[in-house]
């Protein structure tokens, strides 16, 4: 058998497995077991004939359902129009495609308090001198870990408004390393109590949703860094919770805290020739520490509210006592409320009733505990999950813009269509895949180019409000 | 039903999907192949001229009318290797194998690093040179190196130039070897043309463990691991606990290796399936206990290359012991730069040129003092080198991998400073798939030789209807994991 000449076998090998493969394509047999379904092989798919595609027949079913909710809120929005100071602005877009921002007027509160309207004034007062400060809370998930888009929100907006600084930084930070607007450091022993790991009821989270607890040796540092309005500290506060002498060293100078508040805030000027800034923890009863915020005396300021694997409906758990003292504190002009990356962790689900209920608490007691501040709802980021071998729009995201759309004109907030203005359907993966890479391979998250990219289409549409309302009369 | 126009389509080149091994297109192209192949297998001439037509048609496959390059630089150096041999003049002879080395490394570069060179001049002076943005011809740096290593040896007068252009086209374009290496050499190559096309159950059993062996580290093991796991840390380290970035890495260690060396694979055994040995050009690199062992195993054929055509010439050894640590050193720099036209691989070829510079140190004054170990102390001191290696070599590859320098530092940063080693069961809850798929691919790394072996003998073996079965199941598993739908990254869930 050894001497025989098998040259033929490779031949035979291939074509006998290629047409078995054939056959078996042909056969149109699929199976799953358990929560895995076996693909169907096709050798022949890339000669076959295009039929309907099942992919966008899926997406044209979540489009008519994003339709059908446009005409419902315009009916809704149409009757109750107060004043005319809101023209219902669904009358005239379509807030699927629409990429400026959208104005809407309470349904329900009656509350005067329409889209940006208040934020908008602020902006004038502090255009023409009249107020110092105002001041942004912007919430997200990971998309805006780091002061991604934040920061380039921040920078243009500070080089039209004034101010310089870059508001609130949280005492630890799992990206602290990633943010390059802010040198920050600080020892392992902060005990951090957060939405994720189910702190003890007497535990009162901040705004961020973290509470810091120090252990007892527990410091932070914060430098500033190498980049315009940001090298060096002015005006800097300490927020913290309850506090009985606890004691605490700023740059080796003791200080010692009370104030019985829910926030708390101790301000100091730093001697700016000093650069960074370390705060120790000195001893005595161990107080709840937020963060500290990074001013000068006039100015914009927006303040990144991260927090990694959320939806945004754990700002439920916020206390009623602590957002209206920190409003005292540190008031805000305007909340942003950016997310939709965790809430499409099933790119195939298009009914979102289940994050649209505790959604609504959350507005329901923000609007109430933040009475004079205007609400932006950034619609989600376009999401694309491989579908087959390639990589499409989730059925979700359309389904998911609805829901937050909804939101916007029941409790009367503005709203930003972010998936818009990354281009609508299928966006994602050009900025994944384009020549300038603009996002990551998970096809959610995006780079910090593609992060400057939106902050400054942000800037754009509030800067396009801005400039409409001054050229009313 | 099927479409004629996408028939037609499919047989000419396409940018967005160039043609690959582990494509369903390989396999009607293959099996072609092997028809025509077969028909003239009794001629020689026959069989070089089918076999170079199917390869140039593979190669404009992959990457249009770039074939072209293949051929003309075809044509340069037979005529130039010729002249080279023929003359008697020792001075025309170095003059026509500098006039090769200059057109073989000057297309090389144009094509590869001119980018790169104007990124540099438009840093150092300021100035706004645009970037030509040259799309790369596909296994441009395999046979440059190939063109070269032929001049080279007909000029140091270790072989005789072929008398036949054909034979000298058909060893350049040889598509299982084109488009990804190994680097052949035209001496080990061009001897096995004239030989008869034979095979034996040996050339089978091994071919095949070849083949499907290559397509399970490729598809199974290296994209899986890659699209589920690796790219996501990769993408974004600092956005990464240290636990995830190891993890990253030592998955990147899988990734690059059963990419590379699973094409490889199947090119030697494609190769080996249609008449041609060529040598094995990787075995089990993560299992050598020191870096100069390492490069013994990893992509050998091109540290062969880089060593006969670069070390030694450079002096090698010959020339004192700081010279040898100044010619391994520059011999990796090169090598690193090779890879591609980064900072990021000539700093990782500058890692490796180091380690074994020092490693030299280390060898020599071993071999002065006469200490060998045995018995325990041996093992284990075995053990510790194949760690240390290991976690070398992983070390380097986050410069290999990583987008920039500041990415690079990014994950290392992350590792020392932000471990966070808490979170493993969520990690392996996201990503349980994945981490076991990475033990298969290390448990598989670390068996020995001889289980390949026994592998390649029961293939060898198999009746015909039983190999035709093993192919199709394999290929039905394969398209599973192709296109399973990937793991959610990890960063969402906490």
């Amino acid at each position: 058998m050894s001497g025989e000449n098998k040259s033929a076998y490779p031949f035979y090998i291939i074509v006998g497995s290629l047409m078995c493969l054939v056959i078996i394509s042909q056969l149109n047999f699929s199976f799953s077991f358990k929560d895995f379904q076996f693909r169907r092989l096709d050798m022949l798919s890339e000669l076959r004939s295009s039929g309907p595609e099942k992919d966008s027949a899926t997406l044209t079913a979540a489009k008519g359902g994003g339709k059908r909710s446009h005409a419902d809120s315009t009916a809704a929005a149409a009757g109750k129009t107060p004043e005319g100071t809101v023209v219902n602005p669904d009358a005239v877009y379509d807030f699927m495609s629409y990429k400026g921002i959208l104005n809407y007027t309470a349904t329900t509160t009656g509350d005067s308090n329409a889209g940006m309207d208040r934020f908008m004034e602020a902006l004038r007062e502090l255009k023409a001198g009249k107020r110092k400060k105002v001041r942004i809370a912007y919430f997200g998930d990971s998309m805006i870990e780091g002061d991604l888009i934040t920061s380039d929100l921040r920078d243009s907006l500070q080089t039209f408004f004034g101010g310089a600084g870059v508001g609130f930084v949280p005492i630890t930070s799992v990206v602290a390393s990633f943010r390059t607007t802010i040198t920050h450091t600080f020892s392992r022993d902060w005990k951090d109590y957060h939405y994720k790991n189910s702190p003890p009821s007497n535990i009162m989270l901040g705004l961020s949703g973290h509470t810091f607890y120090p252990g007892g040796g527990s410091w932070i540092k914060y430098t500033p860094v190498k980049k315009p309005r940001l090298d060096k500290f002015d005006e800097i506060s300490l927020l913290y919770g309850p506090a009985e002498a606890t004691t605490i060293n700023i740059n080796d100078r003791p200080y010692t805290l009370s104030g019985n508040a829910p926030v708390n805030k101790l301000d100091f000027r730093q001697d700016t020739s000093a650069g960074t800034i370390t705060i120790k923890y000195g001893g005595g009863p161990a107080a709840p520490f937020y963060g500290v915020c990074f001013e000068t005396d006039n100015g914009i300021y927006v303040d990144n509210f991260s927090f990694r694997g959320i939806s945004g409906v754990e700002l439920g758990r916020l206390s009623a006592d602590m957002v209206r003292r920190m409003q005292e504190e540190r008031p805000y002009d305007l909340v942003v409320l950016h997310y939709g990356a965790n809430v499409l962790f099933r790119p195939e689900l298009t009914d979102y009733s289940w994050y649209e209920r505790p959604m609504k608490k959350v507005m329901d007691s923000l609007r109430r505990d933040l009475p004079g501040t205007s609400f932006l709802i950034v619609g989600t980021a376009d999401k694309s999950y491989r579908k087959g071998d390639r990589y499409i729009t989730a059925p979700g995201v359309e389904a998911l813009l609805k829901v937050q759309h909804d939101l916007a004109t029941t409790y009367g907030t503005a709203y930003w269509n972010l998936y818009a203005n990354m281009g609508g359907s299928g966006s994602m993966v050009k900025w994944v895949e384009g020549d300038t890479v603009l996002a990551n391979k998970d096809y959610t998250h995006l780079n910090r180019q593609g992060a400057a990219k939106v902050g400054a289409l942000l800037y754009k549409a509030i800067m396009n409000d801005f400039r409409q309302g001054e050229q009313q009369p | 039903m099927i479409d004629v126009n996408k028939l037609l389509a499919q047989l000419l080149y396409n940018p967005s999907d160039p043609v690959l091994f582990n494509s369903a297109f390989f396999f009607y192209f293959f099996a072609v192949f092997l028809l025509c192949y077969l028909a003239v297998s009794r001629s020689q001439q026959g069989r070089v001229w089918v076999y170079t037509i199917f390869s140039l048609y593979f190669f404009y496959k992959a990457c249009g009318f770039y074939v072209g390059l293949v051929v003309l630089s075809a044509i340069v150096d037979f005529n130039l290797s010729r002249w080279i041999y023929n003359t008697t003049s020792h001075q025309v002879k170095k003059s026509l194998l500098i006039f090769s080395i200059i057109l073989n490394i000057g297309l090389l570069f144009y094509f590869k690093y001119t980018d790169f060179f104007i990124g540099i001049i438009n840093d150092v002076t300021n100035g706004h040179i645009t970037p030509l943005h040259l799309l790369l011809p596909i296994g441009i740096s395999f046979y440059t190196f190939e063109n070269l290593s032929y001049t080279i040896d007909v000029y140091r007068g270790e072989i005789k130039p072929v008398n036949r252009f054909m034979d000298y086209l058909f060893f350049l374009s040889f598509f299982p070897k084109l488009m990804m290496g190994p680097i052949v050499r035209a001496a080990d190559f061009i001897p096995q043309i004239h030989q008869p096309y034979r095979l034996n159950g040996e050339d089978i059993g091994k071919g095949m463990a070849l083949i499907v062996g290559g397509l399970f580290k490729k598809i199974v093991i290296s994209d899986f691991i890659y699209q589920n796991f690796v790219q996501y840390i990769f993408d974004d380290p600092s956005k990464h606990t240290g636990l995830e970035c190891l993890l990253g890495v030592y998955g990147y260690a899988l990734v690059i290796y059963c990419d590379f060396s699973g094409y490889s694979d199947m090119a030697i055994g494609i190769a080996r399936w249609t008449g041609f040995k060529i040598p094995a050009n990787f075995d089990s690199p993560y299992q050598s206990s020191s870096i100069t062992e390492f490069w013994r195993r990893w992509h050998i054929s091109l540290s062969s290359w880089l060593r006969d055509y670069l070390y030694i010439p450079l002096g090698g050894n010959r020339k004192g012991k700081v010279r040898q640590y100044i010619n391994l050193a520059l011999t990796m720099l090169i090598g690193g730069f090779w890879h591609g036209a980064s900072w990021n691989f000539i700093f990782w070829g500058g890692l490796h040129g180091a380690a074994l510079a020092i490693d030299k140190v280390r060898i020599d004054s071993q071999k002065k003092r006469k200490t060998e170990m045995s018995g325990f102390g041996a093992g284990l001191m075995k053990v510790g080198g194949v760690l240390l290696t290991f976690h070398f070599v992983c070390f380097c590859w986050i410069f290999f991998k990583a987008a920039t320098f500041h990415d690079a530092w990014s994950l290392i940063h992350q590792i020392v400073y932000d471990f966070q080693p808490g979170i493993l069961m969520e990690l392996y809850n996201g990503y349980t798939a994945v981490f076991w798929v990475m033990i298969l691919g290390f448990v598989l790394h670390f068996l020995p030789a001889k289980a390949e072996l026994k592998m390649a003998g029961v293939l060898g073996r198999m009746p015909l209807a039983g190999s035709i079965a093993i192919m199709v199941i394999f290929i039905w598993l394969l398209v599973q994991v192709k296109s399973t739908q990937p793991m959610i990254p990890i960063y969402f869930q906490f």
